[in-house]
C-alpha cells in the first residue's frame, strides 16, 4: 500500500516536472491568468475612471468641497480639489486634460463637453445641498436647525431578487467560473488521454508495468495532471482576484466569494476525477495521438454538455433544468459551482450533489482503470470498448 | 535461477506457447532461439509479467514471481520504448527510481552507468536528439540502473553494428561474471554459439532443445557421420544412408546420423581416398534448421 502511494507519486513527480518545463504549460498558463486578470478592468475603460480632478474659482465655490466629499463615497468615487484663480486658468487646465471639470461662482460647470455623468450627478447634487442650506438660512431659519434637517439618510438599497443584492455580479463571476473550469477540465483532462497513449504507442508501457502496477501508473498520471491543473486553476482565480482588489472592483464582489471559490476548487478535482478516468480508458483504445481527439469524442461531448447547461445556469441559476441537472453527475460538476456563484443553493443539494458525484467518480474510476488496464499493452488497431471489457472481467 | 515450467498461452486462435520450459542459473548466459512468431517474446512477456500466462508457472530463486522480485528484473522489450522528450540522465534515474532506489542511489547508477557507456556527454539532451545506436544504449541502461538480478533482453543485438555487438556481449558477460543470470533472445545463432553458456531452442511454442550449449550440440542422436572421399567411383555411396555432396576438388562429402559406422568406412576406403572420417556434433544452426523442419 505504502509502496503504491510512492510509486504513483513517483509517477506524478515525473508528470510535474516534465509538463511544468514545456512552453505549452507556461504559455497557457500566463495567458489564463492575463486573460482573467484583464476582465475587471474592462467595466473600467467603458465606464471611465473613477477618480476626478476637479477645479473650483471663487469662495462661494469653494463652498461646494465639503458636500462633494461627503456624497463621493456613495458612489464609489475620489475627488481630488484645486483651487483656480480665474475662469481661464479653468479653461486652460480642462483643455489641457488637467481637470475633468471645474466649478465657477457664477454657477456654471466647465468640461470639456459634456462632464463625466458621474461626476456631473454629484457635482449637482453637491450643488443643490450647498444652495438649499443657505438660502433656508438666508430666510431667516435657525442654521443649526438647517443642518440638522439636511442630514438626510440616504434610501437603504434592497434587493428582492432571489439571486440576492448582488446578481449582476454574482452572474459575472459565475461565468467566468463556467468558462475556466470548462477550459482547464477539458485540456487537463486532453492531457491525460495523450500522456497515455504516448506511453502506449511508444512502447514504454510494457518496460514501466515490469516495475509498478497499471493501477499506479494510471493514478500517478492522472494525480500529476490534475496538481497543474489545479495550480492553474488557482492561479487564474487569484489573478482575478488580485485584479479585482487593484482595480477597487473586489468590493462589488459578492459576500461569500470564499466559499464560491473553495467550492469551485473541489468541483473543479472532483470534475477532473471523473473525466480524466473516463479519458484515460478511452485513450488506452488508441496507439497514435492522430486517433486521440476522435477516441475522446464521447467525452468531450459529455463535457461540453455539462458547459452548456452551465451556461444556461448562469442566467436561469433557479431554473428546473439547472436545478436537477446541479444533482446530476457529471453535470453536477460543472453546474453547481455555477449555481452556487450566481444565487443561493441549499445545502442540503449541494450535499447530495457532492455525492452522487463522489459515488460517480468512483466508479469511473474503477472501470476506467479496469479498462485501461487491459487495453494499454494491446497495441496496433484501435480496440472497441467491446474488445476489452470481457478481458478486465 | 529462473525456471518456467510447461507455459501456456493462447491468442484467440493463434496458440502461442504449447507448453515452454526454461532454467537459468546465476552466472549463466542463456540464448533463446527460435524463429520469427516460435514465442520467444511471449515467453519473455511471461517471465517479465508483462502478460498472464493461461497454465504454467515462473520461479525465482525456487518461489513463484513476486511484484517485489520482479522490481529486481531488467528488462528490454522488444518493442523499444522511452520518452522521446525526457532528457537522458532524468530518464534512466527515473527508471533507476521504479525499481526501488533512492534518489541518491538511482542519481549515482545513472552518473557510472552513462560513463560505462559513453552517455555522459548526452546527459541532458531528450532522448529524441540522439542517434538510434545512442538511443539503444539509453535502453540498454534503463534496464540496467538498478543493478539488477536478472536481465532478460529481447533481441538486444538486432540492429547493431558488429562493434556494438561486442560491446553490449561484454556488458552482458560482465553481468553474469557478477552472478546475475541473463537471458536474450536472437536469431542470431553463431552470435549464441559464441556468448552463451546454455541455449534453448523453441519453435511452434514448443522447446525443442535446451540446456548448456555442448550437451545440446551432443545430444544423443544428433550427431552426425561425415566422410570426405577423393575421386570415388561413380555410384559408390548407392545403398549407404545419408547425402552426398559435391565438394569441387574431387571431394564427396558423406553425412548421415544413422547406419553402421565401419560398414560405411569400408565401403568409402573402397570407393577412393578418404581424407576425412568422424563423427561431429551439429552446430546450433543444423539443430535449429532440422528443428524448424
Ligand atoms: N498480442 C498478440 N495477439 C495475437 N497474437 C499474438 C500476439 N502476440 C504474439 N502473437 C502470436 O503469437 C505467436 C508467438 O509470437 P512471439 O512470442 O512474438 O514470437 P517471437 O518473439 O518468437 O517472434 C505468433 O504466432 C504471434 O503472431
Ligand atoms: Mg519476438
Amino acid at each position: 500500500m505504502n509502496s503504491t502511494i510512492a510509486n504513483a507519486l513517483l509517477v506524478a513527480r515525473r508528470e510535474i516536472s516534465v509538463r511544468a518545463r514545456t512552453r505549452g504549460f507556461l504559455v497557457g498558463l500566463a495567458l489564463s491568468a492575463l486573460l482573467v486578470a484583464a476582465l475587471p478592468v474592462i467595466p473600467k475603460l467603458f465606464g471611465g475612471p473613477d477618480s476626478y480632478a476637479v477645479g473650483l474659482v471663487g469662495a462661494r465655490s469653494a463652498a461646494l468641497e465639503p458636500a462633494a466629499r461627503a456624497l463621493a463615497p456613495g458612489e464609489q468615487i475620489t475627488l481630488t480639489f484645486t483651487r483656480l484663480p480665474d475662469e481661464r486658468a479653468a479653461h486652460a487646465a480642462i483643455t489641457a486634460g488637467d481637470l475633468d471639470a471645474a466649478v465657477v461662482d457664477d454657477g456654471r460647470l466647465l468640461a470639456d463637453g459634456d462632464p463625466p455623468q458621474e461626476l456631473g450627478a454629484l457635482l449637482q447634487g453637491a450643488h443643490r445641498a450647498v444652495q438649499t442650506e443657505q438660502r433656508l438660512r438666508a430666510a431667516g431659519l435657525d442654521p443649526a436647525r438647517v443642518t440638522e434637517a439636511m442630514r438626510v439618510p440616504p434610501l437603504t438599497e434592497v434587493s428582492v431578487s432571489t439571486a440576492g443584492g448582488d446578481s449582476g455580479v454574482r452572474a459575472g463571476v459565475a461565468m467566468l467560473l463556467v468558462l475556466t473550469l470548462f477550459f482547464l477540465l477539458i485540456s487537463a483532462v486532453t492531457q491525460v488521454a495523450m500522456g497515455v497513449v504516448e506511453e502506449k504507442g511508444s512502447r514504454i508501457v510494457e518496460l514501466l508495468l515490469t516495475s509498478i502496477r497499471p493501477g499506479e501508473l494510471l493514478g500517478g498520471k492522472i494525480l500529476g495532471l490534475g496538481a497543474l491543473g489545479l495550480l492553474n486553476l488557482v492561479v487564474v482565480i487569484a489573478a482575478g482576484l488580485g485584479s479585482a482588489l487593484a482595480t477597487g472592483l473586489a468590493g462589488d464582489l459578492p459576500d461569500g466569494m470564499t466559499g464560491i471559490v473553495l467550492g469551485a476548487l473541489a468541483w473543479f478535482l472532483l470534475g477532473y476525477a471523473f473525466f480524466s478516468a473516463l479519458a484515460a480508458a478511452l485513450g488506452s483504445l488508441v496507439s497514435r495521438q492522430e486517433e486521440v481527439s476522435s477516441v475522446l469524442t464521447p467525452m468531450t461531448t459529455l463535457l461540453t454538455a455539462a458547459y452548456l447547461v452551465a451556461f444556461y445556469a448562469v442566467t436561469e441559476p433557479a431554473g428546473t433544468l439547472a436545478r436537477v441537472l446541479s444533482l446530476v453527475p457529471p453535470f453536477s460538476s460543472m453546474v453547481m459551482p455555477v449555481r452556487t456563484a450566481a444565487a443561493d443553493v441549499p445545502v442540503w443539494e449541494v450535499g447530495v450533489a457532492a455525492l452522487l458525484m463522489l459515488l460517480a467518480v468512483a466508479v469511473v474510476l474503477t472501470a476506467g482503470a479496469r479498462i485501461y488496464r487491459s487495453a494499454v499493452l494491446r497495441t496496433g488497431a484501435r480496440l472497441r470498448l467491446r474488445d476489452v471489457l470481457p478481458a478486465a472481467r | 535461477m529462473l525456471e518456467a515450467e510447461d507455459l501456456h498461452k493462447r491468442y484467440g486462435d493463434t496458440i502461442a506457447l504449447r507448453g515452454v520450459a526454461l532454467r537459468v542459473r546465476p552466472g549463466e548466459m542463456f540464448g533463446f532461439v527460435g524463429a520469427n512468431g516460435a514465442g520467444k517474446t511471449t515467453t519473455m512477456r511471461i517471465v517479465m509479467g508483462v502478460l498472464g500466462p493461461d497454465s504454467g508457472e515462473v520461479r525465482w530463486r525456487g518461489e513463484p514471481v513476486t511484484a517485489a522480485a520482479r522490481r529486481g528484473f531488467g528488462y528490454m522489450p522488444e518493442e523499444r520504448g522511452l520518452y522521446q522528450k525526457m532528457r537522458v540522465a532524468e530518464q534512466i534515474a527515473y527508471f533507476g527510481r521504479l525499481h526501488g532506489m533512492t534518489a541518491a542511489e538511482a542519481k549515482s547508477a545513472t552518473g557510472a552507468l552513462m560513463e560505462r557507456l559513453g552517455l555522459t556527454e548526452r546527459a541532458g539532451d531528450p532522448v529524441e536528439a540522439l542517434s538510434l545506436g545512442n538511443q539503444q544504449r539509453v535502453q540498454l541502461a534503463v534496464a540496467l540502473v538498478h543493478d539488477p538480478t536478472l536481465l532478460v533482453l529481447d533481441e538486444p543485438f538486432s540492429g547493431l553494428d558488429p562493434i556494438a555487438v561486442d560491446a553490449l556481449a561484454e556488458v552482458l558477460a560482465e553481468r553474469c561474471r557478477a552472478g546475475v543470470p541473463v537471458i536474450f533472445s536472437s536469431h542470431q545463432l553463431d552470435l549464441v554459439e559464441r556468448l552463451c553458456d546454455s541455449v534453448g531452442i523453441i519453435a511452434a511454442g514448443r522447446m525443442v532443445a535446451a540446456g548448456p550449449v555442448e550437451e545440446v550440440r551432443a545430444a544423443e542422436g544428433r550427431r552426425s557421420l561425415r566422410v570426405v572421399v577423393r575421386d570415388p567411383a561413380p555410384g559408390w555411396a548407392d545403398g549407404l544412408p545419408g547425402e552426398v555432396t559435391a565438394d569441387g576438388d574431387g571431394r564427396q562429402v558423406l553425412r548421415t546420423t544413422e547406419g553402421d559406422d565401419q560398414a560405411i568406412l569400408a565401403a568409402a576406403s573402397r570407393a577412393g581416398r578418404v581424407e576425412h572420417f568422424g563423427w561431429e556434433q551439429p552446430t546450433l544452426t543444423e539443430i535449429f534448421r532440422e528443428a524448424v523442419a
